[in-house]
């Protein structure tokens, strides 16, 4: 193995040799900086000229101990730190994680705070999937399509700017509500918004079904079927690309998903130029859904008093974030912070599907397969170790990590 | 070889114009693709930021070069310099201020294909020189395209010079007075163009540079001067590329004399070539900006069963034709 | 080159009329810092502090999430018979996020956040503001 210096438990390192045989000169390194990457993350390709043979994903490098941060944190600050998690699926993360705090206080939400909820996290689940779409052309040499998608993403960030006072870090959600009120006279924006971005999501599904070189570059690459699905257990639009037709928002409805009821959209093929196609959908769909909202909107008030102090007790949340199911779980001890935040991210379900995409494509088709889950490792980097002889999950406590790092380095110095 | 022979060569209409235009091709290469992006582009430096590739050039000048450990240290360090002369000789066989060359012997046609073969084989020797892992690859991938698109680009270059019944470039200039060879050899022309964008490593061609795979291809351990003259020599290639296409299927500096008053012919010869090399680089990056970028088997696929078959078409229609 | 295959389009270079069109509209790029910065009327920027608003009571030292407050001690003020410590808060802006819990907390209206955006500074000392705190004195 390449890396000697890697800190990893004896055990994981052997199983995972144990895995693949392969010679250094077989492996490319893709990342940890990488310009396909947008964030830092190592995968170990091993080729055979340009084929690929195993991938080893090796996660962590954006860990930051937000779990347990969160522990030294109020309610009310837990919502600002679980929002930096991530920064595309920003308001998806506050969402779930007030709604589980609202679920420990039973607290009966304002029905106009819940449609202002629907209608934001829409909006982010629009530039979400405009984000994906552009770098889809960056990852496949097509610097257009790249530009023309994240130019009319600025039009979905303006307006998620004109009502929450940001574009990517919204700090929108309170328990109880959400923090402002609309701004008044903002239905006509968000009308002509949503015509504009529903006119070019009709263009660039034309585009991405009928421009040749891109079809030869999507079509066909990296699928899976049901049966491998249901085995790996991807979840969002990974999944429902598969013909599974998965979503949360449907299946458990929270916010105000009850009244407005999304249209679960699915493709067949399980390939990304099915992903594109899904992705434009979903695009459209979360427009139809905006302006509905905005509609539908009754008056009333958007936030209530919520109390510094939460019951003990536990609560279970999940969100359809736009890369898929968001899960927290939060136990409070009966005071002013929580117990225990456990969060699982949908790139943490999605990136073994990955993985699994990948192998027997060519080094040419890493960048699109490997991120057509639409990866987030800032999300995904928790600490959790898996260990795979063992075959169970333990999360590291401070402590434990701490005398690990003593005895690695003690028998380093040795040896 | 008289003094004014040597300006000719080392000024004008020889390396320094050629220099010059590689930044202007380098900047409107830019500039155009920006805007058909939506956005701006180069800005600040100069009217336009026209002089942002120079800037850039003269910034990498500057910076530190790193030349890795196990690296190939002659190749590595006197391979660019060697780079850039493929395309800077190249250009001294294209008539620009009049129906002649500075230089021109019967048989330049061949000499420009053996240019064109050397610049590979540079790419290709820099990249195995600098011994990386994303260089090694891209090496494969160079060599795999330059199979491919070698045999079309020789094809459709001869067309013309068996319509012209000349092997030097000045000759198939000068046999263009009545009409264009684009309008009797279309497809030689658009397989030209095509071929060019593999050369250029333009897209859907750039293929051995292809940053989102593998960093930046064979150019990935230079940096500092010798990556300044790498880029330079891509952009000069462009041009030089640009070039020859406009001189042997649009007539390059050939047009209809209005003139007969010795500077103002050399003015009007000129502008004919430099807006037909303008055309040509326009459709160029036309080209390069509407396409995705393909993968290395689908490439070579494109040239022996597409463009192969059709430049030979061409050919056997042009023979006919004579 | 495009060839026909079943119902759908397919052609290559499909995107070349956009193209054309999207050149000669105006570029999406903001001219920021040859322009003015345009952002919304809720934009989130620095933080401001009303000194004669705020009577130190220190609400949002303990709701801030970045720990971008700190308060000061500035002497003793006599209520009645008892002697009260009256305190006044420092922002130690290089943390601050933006997010506006202080306001939303401040039961003075003391705060506020300004649309003041370009807070890069060599010098994050700068970004102490501690105009609450020299009012008193």
């Amino acid at each position: 193995m390449s890396d000697k210096e890697d800190p990893q438990p004896e055990g994981r390192k052997e199983a995972s040799a144990g895995l693949i045989q392969y010679s250094p000169e077989n492996l490319v390194p893709f990342g940890p900086v990488h310009p396909a990457l947008k964030e830092p993350e190592y995968f170990k390709l091993i080729l055979e000229g340009e084929k690929i043979i195993e991938v080893i994903p090796r996660i962590g490098y954006v860990h930051r101990g937000i779990e347990r941060a969160a522990q030294e944190r109020t309610w009310i600050k837990n919502i600002y730190l679980f929002e930096r998690i991530c920064g595309i699926c920003s308001f998806a993360h506050s969402l779930a994680y007030v709604q589980a705090v609202e679920g420990i206080l039973q607290f009966e939400v304002p029905r106009r705070a819940r449609y202002i909820r629907v209608l934001v996290a829409e909006l982010e689940r629009i530039h979400s999937h405009m984000l994906w779409l552009g770098l889809v052309g960056y990852w496949t040499g097509f610097d257009t399509l790249f530009m023309w998608i994240w130019k009319d993403r600025e039009h979905v960030l303006d307006l998620v700017e004109a009502i929450t006072g940001n574009r990517i870090h919204k700090s929108y959600s309170t328990i109880s509500g959400v923090r402002r009120d609309l701004p008044e006279n903002i239905a006509d924006p968000v009308k002509k918004e949503m015509a504009y971005i529903q006119q070019r999501a009709k263009y660039y599904k034309d585009l991405v079904s009928s421009e040749e070189t891109l079809i030869s570059r999507t079509k066909g690459v990296g699928r899976i079927d049901a049966d491998l699905a249901k085995k790996l257990c991807p979840v969002g639009p990974l999944l429902r690309c598969t013909g599974i037709a998965r979503d949360v928002r449907i299946e458990d409805p929270y916010a105000a998903y009850d009244e407005l009821i999304p249209e679960i959209k699915t493709s067949t093929e399980g390939d990304i130029a099915s992903l594109l196609a899904l992705r434009i959908d979903e695009v459209n769909e979360s427009c139809r859904l905006v302006l509905e909202a905005i509609e539908k909107i009754p008056s009333g008030p958007v936030k209530l008093t919520a109390p510094r102090s939460v019951p003990k007790g536990e609560s279970m949340f999940h969100v359809e974030a736009p890369r898929g199911e968001l899960f927290y779980y939060v136990r409070s001890p009966g005071g002013i912070a929580p117990e225990r935040v456990k969060i699982r991210t949908p790139t943490m379900a999605n990136i073994l599907t990955a993985t699994a995409m990948l192998k027997g494509h060519t080094l040419a088709d890493v960048p699109v397969v490997l991120t057509g889950m639409d990866p987030c490792f800032g999300c995904m980097d928790r600490v959790s170790v898996f260990e795979v002889d063992k075959q169970k999950e333990w999360s590291v406590l401070g402590e434990e990590l701490r005398q690990y790092g003593i005895k690695y380095y003690k028998e380093r110095r040795a040896g | 070889m008289d003094v004014l022979q040597v300006v000719e060569i080392l000024v004008f209409p020889g390396l320094t114009f050629f220099v010059w235009l590689a930044f202007v091709f380098d900047w409107l290469d830019r500039k155009t693709a920006a805007r058909m992006q939506g956005r701006v582009g180069p800005l600040v430096a100069g009217p336009h930021g026209i002089l942002q590739p120079v800037a850039d050039f003269f910034k990498l000048t500057t910076k530190e070069e790193i030349v890795p450990e196990y690296s190939d240290k002659l190749v590595f360090e006197w391979g660019p310099p060697l780079f850039f002369a493929a395309p800077a000789v190249g250009t001294i066989f294209i008539p620009v201020i009049s129906l002649s060359a500075i230089i021109s012997n019967p048989y330049d046609l061949l000499f420009i294909l053996f240019v064109l073969a050397f610049s590979t084989l540079m790419a290709a020797m820099l990249g195995y020189a600098s011994a990386g892992r994303y260089s090694t690859i891209a090496i494969g991938r160079l060599v795999v395209q330059y199979t491919g698109f070698e045999v079309p680009l020789i094809i459709s270059i001869v067309t013309p010079a068996i319509l012209a019944k000349s092997l030097s470039i000045e000759g198939i200039v000068g046999a263009q007075s009545g009409y264009w060879f684009v309008f009797i050899a279309p497809i030689s022309f658009g397989v030209f163009i095509i071929a060019a964008l593999a050369e250029l490593e333009k897209a859907p061609f750039d293929i051995p540079s292809a940053k989102t795979e593998i960093v930046a291809g064979w150019m990935t351990e230079f940096s500092g001067e010798a990556l300044a003259y790498i880029k330079l020599t891509k952009n000069l290639s462009y041009v030089f590329l640009s070039a020859l296409g406009a001189s042997l299927f649009l007539g390059g500096s050939n047009g209809p004399i209005l003139t007969h008053i010795p500077i103002l012919q050399d003015l009007l010869f000129s502008s004919y070539f430099l807006v037909k090399l303008f055309a040509v680089g326009f459709l160029i990056f036309a080209i390069r900006t509407a396409l995705a970028r393909i993968r290395i088997e689908q490439a070579t696929r494109v040239f022996w069963t597409i463009l192969t078959p059709l430049s030979l078409l061409q050919l056997s229609i042009v023979i006919a034709l004579r | 080159m495009s060839k026909e295959t079943g119902s759908s389009r397919k052609e290559i270079g499909g995107a070349m009329g956009e193209m054309f069109r999207i050149a000669m509209e105006r570029p999406i790029t903001k001219q920021y810092p040859f322009g003015p910065p345009e952002f919304a009327e809720r934009f989130r920027g620095k933080l401001d502090v009303d000194p004669v608003k705020c009577t130190g009571c220190g609400v949002c030292e303990v709701v801030c999430p970045a720990t971008v407050i700190r308060m000061v001690s500035t002497g003793k003020r006599k209520v009645g018979t008892r002697e009260i410590e009256t305190k006044r808060p420092i922002f130690d802006l290089y943390t601050c996020i933006s997010c506006g819990q202080c306001v939303d907390d401040c039961r003075f209206g003391a705060l506020e956040l300004t649309h003041e955006f370009e807070l890069a500074t060599v010098d994050k000392n700068s970004l102490i503001m501690d105009k609450a705190l020299k009012s008193v004195r």
